[in-house]
C-alpha cells in the first residue's frame, strides 16, 4: 500500500505536460538513434545526453530512461529489417527477425518485437518496485566497510559485462580505475596526473569519456566504409502483425520477459545473457524446435521481451545500491550524478520524490512507446533509408555542443575527440568500453569508501572480514571470480559478442 | 589480432609503470588510510600483471578465428576514420572564432563534399539545413550558450 502511495506520488510529477512531452521525446530520439547500425543503448544514451543538459533532475532523468527504452527498441527494428543487430542483446533476434522479414512477416516480428518489449517494460518495472525497494531498505544498513565491498564485487562483475576476454575487461577496468584516480586527491588534497592542467584539478569529466569511447568511437567503427543500407522493402500492409501472430506468441513474451528480469537484475549479466537464455528455453520446450532459426515468432517475441524486462531489471542494482550493471546503467549512475543526486542506499530515503517519479516514468515510456511504435513502424522502418553519410555529422555536431555545453569550454570537445579516438582504438583491439566507465564511476566510490573504513577502524584491514555483510560480500565477489575462471563458463563467454547495453 | 594483443599489452605495461613511478612520488599512506600514492601504485602493479598476461597469451594460445583477421581496417578506411577525426580536431580549433553556426556550416560541407562525395550544391544545402536547425534546437529550444566568434552569431 505505501508503495502505490509513493508509486502514485510519482505518476503525478511524470504526468505533467512538460515531463510528458520529454518522455515522448526520448522515446521517439532514443527509437530513432538506436535504429542507426551499430549504436547500442549507451551510445545512443551517451549521444543524446547533452539534450538534457538545462533541465533539472527530474525530466532530465525521465526522458533518458525514454531513451533507453528507445534505444532498445530501435535496435530490434535494424535486426529484423536489415540483419545488422545493433547490440548484443539483438544478435539472437536476428536469427528468426530477419528470416521473418525475408518470408514477408516483417510487420509480424516488428509488432510482436513492441507488443512483447511492452509487456515486459511493465511487469518488469513491477517486478523492479518490489525487490528495488526492499534492497534499499536493506542496504541503509551498510558502512564504508560494507560500501567498499559492494563496490569491489560490482567491480568484479565488470568481467561479466565486458567482451569476451577476462583479461581485456579487467584490463579496461583497472583503466578506468586510473582515469578515476585524475585530480585532487581528497585525502592530502594532492593533485594527481594533473601536470599542471588546471581543468584536470576536477578529473576527467565523465560525460566526455562517455561521448568519446561510447558515441563517437561507434560513428567512427561505422563511418570506415561509405555505408548503404538495404533494409528489406516491406509493403505498407504488411508491416503490422496479426492477432494470431500475438496470440501465438503469448507464452514466449511471459517466459522471456520473467527470465530477463531475473538475469537483468543480477549486476553484470546483462540483456545479452538474458535473450540468449530465453532464447534457448524458448527452443527448449517448443513443440517443433527445427523451426526456430527459419522464421519462428516465438524466436523473436521470447528474447525481445526479455531483452527490454532486463532494463527494468538493471535498474535494481543502479538505483538500491548505485552499482551499475552494464554500460547503460553507467551512463545512466554518471548522469544521475551529474545532476547532483547520489545513487545508492541513500537514494530512495533523501530523494524519494525523484525515484518514484522515475519509476513512474518508466511505466509511462512503455506506454508511450508502444502507442508511438506500433502506427510509427512504418515510419521507423523508412528511417533506415536515410543515408548514413547525413547521420554521423549530425550524432558528432551533437556530441560537440554537449561537450562544449558542460563547461561552455572547447576543452570539452578536444576530450571528446581524443577519447573517441581512444575508444576506435580500443574497438579494434576487442577491448570492451562498458568496464572502463563503470569503473570510472566506481572508482573513486571505492577509494573513499576505503579511505572512511581504514579510517573508522583505525587502521585495520580486518574490518573488511570480520563485520558479516562485508565479508559475505566478499565472499560472493570471491565465488563470482572462481566461477568467471571456470573453463565451462569462458567456453560460454566466448559464444556471446559484446555487449553494449 | 595475436599481434594486435601483443602491441595492446606492450602499451599496458607501459602505462603500469607510469602509474607505479607516479604512484611512487606520492605518500603510500596518511595515518591510518592510504595515501594518493596507494591506489596508483597498486593499479600499475595489477595492470602490469594482466598486460604480461594478455602478452603471454598471444604467444601461447592456438590461433582462433579472430586471430586470422587484421584487427585494423584497410589503409583507405583508416584514412576516412583520421580525416574526420582531423575535421572535427579542426571544428574545435576555430569554433569559438568562427562561431558556431559558420563552424557547423564548414564542418558538414567538407564532410560531405570530401569523404561521402556529395555534390558541392548539395554539400552547401545540407550545410546550410544543419546549422540552422541545430541553432533553433540549441539555441532557441534549450538555450544553451554557443561560441559566438567575429560574426557575433
Amino acid at each position: 500500500m505505501e508503495y502505490l502511495q509513493s508509486l502514485l506520488q510519482g505518476f503525478s510529477v511524470v504526468l505533467t505536460p512538460y515531463n510528458l512531452w520529454m518522455a515522448t521525446v526520448g522515446c521517439f530520439l532514443g527509437t530513432m538513434v538506436g535504429i542507426l547500425p551499430g549504436l547500442g543503448p549507451s551510445a545512443t544514451i551517451a549521444m543524446l545526453l547533452p539534450l538534457t543538459f538545462g533541465m533539472n533532475a527530474t525530466p532530465a532523468m525521465i526522458m533518458i530512461t525514454s531513451l533507453y527504452y528507445g534505444a532498445k527498441y530501435g535496435g530490434s527494428t535494424t535486426t529484423i529489417l536489415l540483419n545488422v543487430p545493433g547490440e548484443g542483446a539483438s544478435v539472437v533476434t536476428a536469427l528468426d527477425g530477419y528470416e521473418m522479414a525475408r518470408q514477408g512477416r516483417a510487420g509480424a516480428a516488428l509488432g510482436v518485437a513492441a507488443i512483447g518489449s511492452f509487456f515486459a517494460g511493465i511487469v518488469g518495472t513491477f517486478g523492479l518496485i518490489f525487490i528495488c525497494v526492499p534492497l534499499a531498505e536493506f542496504s541503509l544498513k551498510f558502512g564504508p566497510a560494507e560500501y567498499f565491498s559492494l563496490i569491489i564485487m560490482g567491480m568484479l562483475t565488470i568481467v561479466f559485462v565486458g567482451g569476451k576476454s577476462i583479461t581485456k575487461s579487467l584490463i579496461s577496468g583497472v583503466l578506468g580505475v586510473a582515469m578515476g584516480t585524475v585530480g585532487t586527491d581528497f585525502v592530502q588534497g594532492a593533485p594527481r596526473f594533473v601536470y599542471g592542467v588546471t581543468m584536470l584539478m576536477d578529473g576527467i569529466p565523465f560525460v566526455a569519456v562517455v561521448m568519446g569511447l561510447f558515441g563517437i568511437a561507434e560513428v567512427l567503427v561505422s563511418a570506415e566504409e561509405q555505408m548503404k543500407m538495404k533494409p528489406i522493402k516491406v509493403k505498407f500492409s504488411q508491416l503490422w502483425p496479426s492477432v494470431a501472430d500475438v496470440l501465438e506468441s503469448k507464452w514466449a513474451i511471459l517466459r522471456g520477459t520473467v527470465i530477463g528480469f531475473l538475469v537483468g537484475a543480477l549486476p553484470g549479466a546483462g540483456s545479452t545473457i538474458a535473450s540468449f537464455i530465453s532464447y534457448g528455453i524458448e527452443k527448449g520446450v517448443a513443440k517443433n524446435p527445427e523451426r526456430f532459426g527459419k522464421g519462428a515468432i516465438e524466436g523473436v517475441a521470447s528474447p525481445e521481451s526479455a531483452n527490454n524486462s532486463a532494463c527494468s531489471g538493471a535498474m535494481v542494482p543502479l538505483l538500491a545500491l548505485g552499482i551499475p550493471g552494464s554500460g547503460s546503467t553507467a551512463v545512466m549512475l554518471g548522469a544521475l550524478i551529474l545532476y547532483g543526486l547520489k545513487p545508492g542506499p541513500m537514494l530512495f530515503a533523501q530523494s524519494g520524490d525523484f525515484v518514484w517519479a522515475l519509476i513512474a516514468s518508466m511505466f509511462i515510456g512503455n506506454i508511450i512507446l508502444i502507442i508511438m511504435n506500433l502506427p510509427m513502424i512504418p515510419l521507423f522502418a523508412y528511417s533506415l533509408r536515410i543515408p548514413y553519410a547525413l547521420m554521423y555529422p549530425a550524432i558528432i555536431l551533437i556530441c560537440i555542443v554537449g561537450g562544449y555545453s558542460l563547461s561552455t569550454n572547447v576543452w570539452e570537445v578536444w576530450l571528446i575527440i581524443i577519447f573517441g579516438a581512444i575508444g576506435y582504438v580500443l574497438k579494434k583491439c576487442d577491448i570492451p568500453a562498458a568496464p572502463m566507465v563503470i569503473a570510472l564511476v566506481l572508482g573513486p566510490m571505492m577509494e573513499y569508501a576505503l579511505y572512511q573504513a581504514m579510517n573508522l577502524s583505525h587502521g585495520s584491514i580486518l574490518t573488511f572480514v570480520t563485520r558479516p555483510i562485508s565479508a559475505t560480500l566478499l565472499g560472493i565477489a570471491l565465488l563470482m571470480t572462481i566461477a568467471v575462471m571456470s573453463k565451462t563458463v569462458r567456453m560460454k563467454r566466448a559464444m556471446l559478442e559484446d555487449d553494449d547495453d | 589480432m595475436k599481434k594486435t594483443d601483443r602491441n595492446f599489452g606492450i602499451v599496458c605495461l607501459g602505462l603500469s609503470l607510469w602509474l607505479i613511478l607516479e604512484g611512487l612520488r606520492w605518500d603510500y599512506t596518511s595515518g591510518f588510510t592510504p595515501g594518493p600514492g596507494f591506489e596508483p601504485f597498486w593499479l600499475g602493479v595489477i595492470l602490469a600483471c594482466l598486460a604480461l598476461f594478455l602478452i603471454f597469451d598471444s604467444f601461447r594460445r592456438k590461433d582462433s578465428k579472430d586471430d586470422n583477421k587484421n584487427a585494423f581496417p584497410e589503409k583507405k578506411a583508416l584514412f576516412r576514420v583520421a580525416l574526420i577525426l582531423i575535421i572535427f580536431s579542426g571544428f574545435a580549433a576555430i569554433v569559438e572564432t568562427f562561431g558556431f553556426e559558420l563552424t557547423v556550416f564548414i564542418f558538414v560541407v567538407l564532410i560531405l563534399y570530401f569523404l561521402e562525395s556529395y555534390k558541392i550544391g548539395k554539400s552547401i544545402f545540407y550545410g546550410i539545413a544543419f546549422s540552422g536547425l541545430l541553432f533553433l534546437i540549441f539555441k532557441y529550444w534549450m538555450q544553451i550558450e554557443l561560441p559566438h566568434g567575429f560574426l557575433g552569431i
